[in-house]
């Protein structure tokens, strides 16, 4: 007991540390253990008080995700040519509807013959090819047929090119370029349907009419936007001309060696084009040369759009969602200022009390936001089922700042009204 | 702080000496209640010395509970000086009267004013976090002054789990933790049965010989006749004040 003596002159016991950061620090610890608690402790309320907060970091996170498996997607399958290629063709891709009207009017179709110019004259490719795809055609094996099959026509050179890996078998050599060899390259898709348990090398499979002897098999691509890329069958480009179309508007694919060289070939490759098709200066092209790039481009053009529309549509929930935290936090001042009272009567003061309050309302919609990482994570396993999605790093940082910010921003009305109570009338009601 | 107490001075009456930790000279409390004001306190004066026994009684309406609220930095007076262990804390703003309700003044409360949610030791605690004890002499204090109230045993409790009179000693080992000057009871048995109420008196008694300035706020003759001296507060002025033996 001797050691509760009473109060020695003030000025011999000065506390230093009152007022420190590391009370601030005392006070937020205290705050979130109470904000938890009070949190857990009335469980609709507290999900029903965060469903705005939830939504929008959800949708935020879901939509980000989409766009980005979308855009790792476009890149991987779409927008990938193969490394550092480019294609000539008769349009250029991803231009406007005016543009390409007039584009209509004016662009002829590559033929062979540009092909075969290109290949002779052009310099420092590491590889040249074409293809020429016609409509979709029916295969049949047996008593099995596959409809809207791709039928592409295409050089030996184009497996180094293309997106196409020969799984076993071989692709189309020069001999059966040269011969127009009546065989076939084909995707997965026929081999689960005409081959599910025979070795399909070998096999004679007719398309359109024709038959043609299997020699491979590609390895399986998979699905972009819920169509099959497997469902395809490559013949040699002669044989295409010999059975289906004399003189095709085909695709030219060029590959540089590396990313550096793409420019100039491309500027050599439209030189040569330019002199073949007797342009002037003053003309414009009548052909197309695409790259990744091309697609790219225009799709971020079509997302970034559809982010602005999800930033208007999270910031109006994130809004909404603060405004009822800030009504739940009100409701919890009123209640609670008993408590106030009493931490008051202890010797917090207005800016504890502030802090304990702003820290709460933080801790509450950072706990929204939280949940809303966890429902877009598993929203986005979903779609990545169906569709396409992967989660950003970015999208999960984001979205946990962002709701614990909004926390903050409209918890400091309510923290600021519990601040400036009287004590004696916050002791005076009975909590 | 320091400064402007020290500006205060130059104005003002010189510090009482150092034995006296109270002095109240010429309280003033008026309500402003738009239409009429009312004087709570008129010119009310007295002093109490360190290490006193003194229990403040008087009707209800007498302005009891607004000097009580002064004594306890509660509240400031409209006019007169109150000097608090050689500080003057009657012109001090808000902040600076939270630094001294913590620093100097122990309440103890008729409804015992516990958090409910939180523990006995938590409770006991909370002088100590708003004054940046760290964390491990904290603990230690608060045990401390748990054991110290013959409650060692029930730190963990919850209010709801311990009885009246255990709750009123967790507020008592919350009043003593942080050492202070005076410990302001209000009423302290008001919500105790007799037998209880006399267990809590028992308990102030062995503080104040420890050493301990106390001052009860009560209107209960057999409370007050704990004290060693009483206050007959009547009107807003200091009616009779005298020794108990």
């Amino acid at each position: 007991m001797e050691k509760l003596t009473s109060g020695q002159p003030a000025a011999q016991n000065p506390r230093p540390k009152y007022g420190g950061l590391y009370n601030a620090w005392v006070t937020a610890r205290e705050a979130f253990w109470i904000a938890l608690e009070a949190l857990t402790t009335h469980k609709l309320r507290s999900f029903l008080t965060l469903l705005g907060v939830v939504i929008a970091t959800t949708t935020l996170i879901v939509v980000m995700s989409v766009i980005n498996g979308m855009n790792l997607y476009i890149a991987d399958h779409i927008a990938n040519l193969g490394t550092n290629t480019f294609i000539l063709s008769q349009f250029k891709w991803a231009q406007g509807s005016e543009a390409w009207l007039k584009a209509r009017q004016r662009n002829r179709p590559i033929r062979m013959e540009d092909y075969k110019a290109l290949k002779e004259y052009v310099h420092g490719y590491k590889s040249i090819g074409a293809t020429a795809s016609g409509n979709r055609v029916t295969a049949k094996y047996g008593s099995r047929t596959l409809y809207d099959i791709s039928l592409t026509g295409v050089t030996p050179s184009m497996i180094d090119i293309g997106q196409q890996k020969v799984a076993y078998g071989r692709y189309i050599t020069e001999s059966d370029y040269l011969h127009s060899a009546p065989v076939c390259f084909i995707g997965q898709d026929l081999v689960d349907k005409f081959f599910p348990n025979v070795e399909p090398l070998g096999k004679e499979v007719r398309i359109s009419g024709g038959l043609f002897r299997v020699i491979g098999v590609a390895e399986r691509i998979g699905t972009t936007f819920g169509q099959s890329q497997d469902s395809f069958v490559q013949i040699p480009l002669t044989t295409y001309q010999r059975l289906f179309m004399a003189r095709p508007s085909i695709n030219v694919s060029v590959q540089a060696w590396s990313s550096a060289q793409m420019l100039p070939l491309e500027d050599e490759v439209r030189s040569l084009m330019r002199v073949r098709r007797h342009l002037r200066y003053n003309q414009e092209d009548t052909f197309g040369i695409n790259a990744s790039e091309t697609i790219m481009s225009l799709w971020q053009r079509l997302t970034s759009s559809i982010f602005a529309v999800t930033i208007g549509v999270v910031a109006v929930f994130m809004v909404v969602g603060g405004i009822v935290i800030m009504n739940i936090m009100l409701a919890s001042v009123t209640e609670r200022t008993h408590e106030i009272g009493i931490r008051k009567s202890l010797g917090a003061r207005r800016r504890d009390i502030l802090t304990q309050f702003v820290i709460e309302s933080a801790v509450m919609a950072g706990a929204g936001g939280l949940i809303g990482v966890i429902l877009a994570v598993l929203i986005s396993q979903i779609v990545e089922r169906l569709f396409t999605s992967a989660v950003p790093l970015s999208g999960i940082v984001v979205g946990l700042i962002l709701s614990t910010a909004v926390g903050l921003f409209f918890g400091i009305y309510p923290a600021s009204k519990a601040a400036k109570l009287d004590p004696i009338e916050a002791l005076r009601m009975e909590g | 702080m320091e400064s402007q107490t020290v500006a205060s001075q130059l104005r003002e009456s010189p510090a009482p000496p150092d034995n006296i930790i109270i002095l109240a000279q010429d309280l003033w409390k008026i309500y402003d209640m738009g239409a009429i004001k009312v004087d709570a306190l008129c010119g009310l004066s007295f002093s109490i010395r360190r290490g006193e026994y003194v229990a403040i009684m008087g009707p209800s309406g007498s302005g009891k509970s607004t000097l009580m609220n002064l004594i306890g930095c509660l509240d400031t007076p409209t006019h007169g000086e109150y000097w608090l262990n050689g500080r003057l804390v009657s012109q001090l703003t808000d902040d600076e009267l939270a630094y001294i309700r913590n620093k100097e003044i122990g309440f103890v409360f008729q409804t015992f004013n516990l958090l409910p949610r939180a523990t006995a030791l938590h409770n006991v605690e909370l002088p100590l976090i708003y004054n940046g004890t760290p964390p491990a002499e904290r603990l230690a204090r608060a045990e401390e002054a748990l054991r110290m109230v013959d409650l060692g045993d029930r730190i963990h409790h919850k209010p709801n789990e311990l009885s009246g009179g255990q709750r009123q000693r967790v507020a008592i080992a919350r009043a003593l933790v942080n050492h202070p000057s005076i410990i302001l009871a209000d009423e302290p048995t008001g919500n105790l049965d007799s037998t209880t109420g006399e267990e809590i008196m028992a308990l102030f008694d062995s503080l104040h010989q420890s050493g301990n300035t106390i001052v009860l706020v009560t209107h209960e003759h057999d409370i007050a006749a704990h004290a060693h001296r009483v206050i007959h507060i009547r009107d807003g002025r200091v009616d009779r004040d005298e020794p108990l033996e």
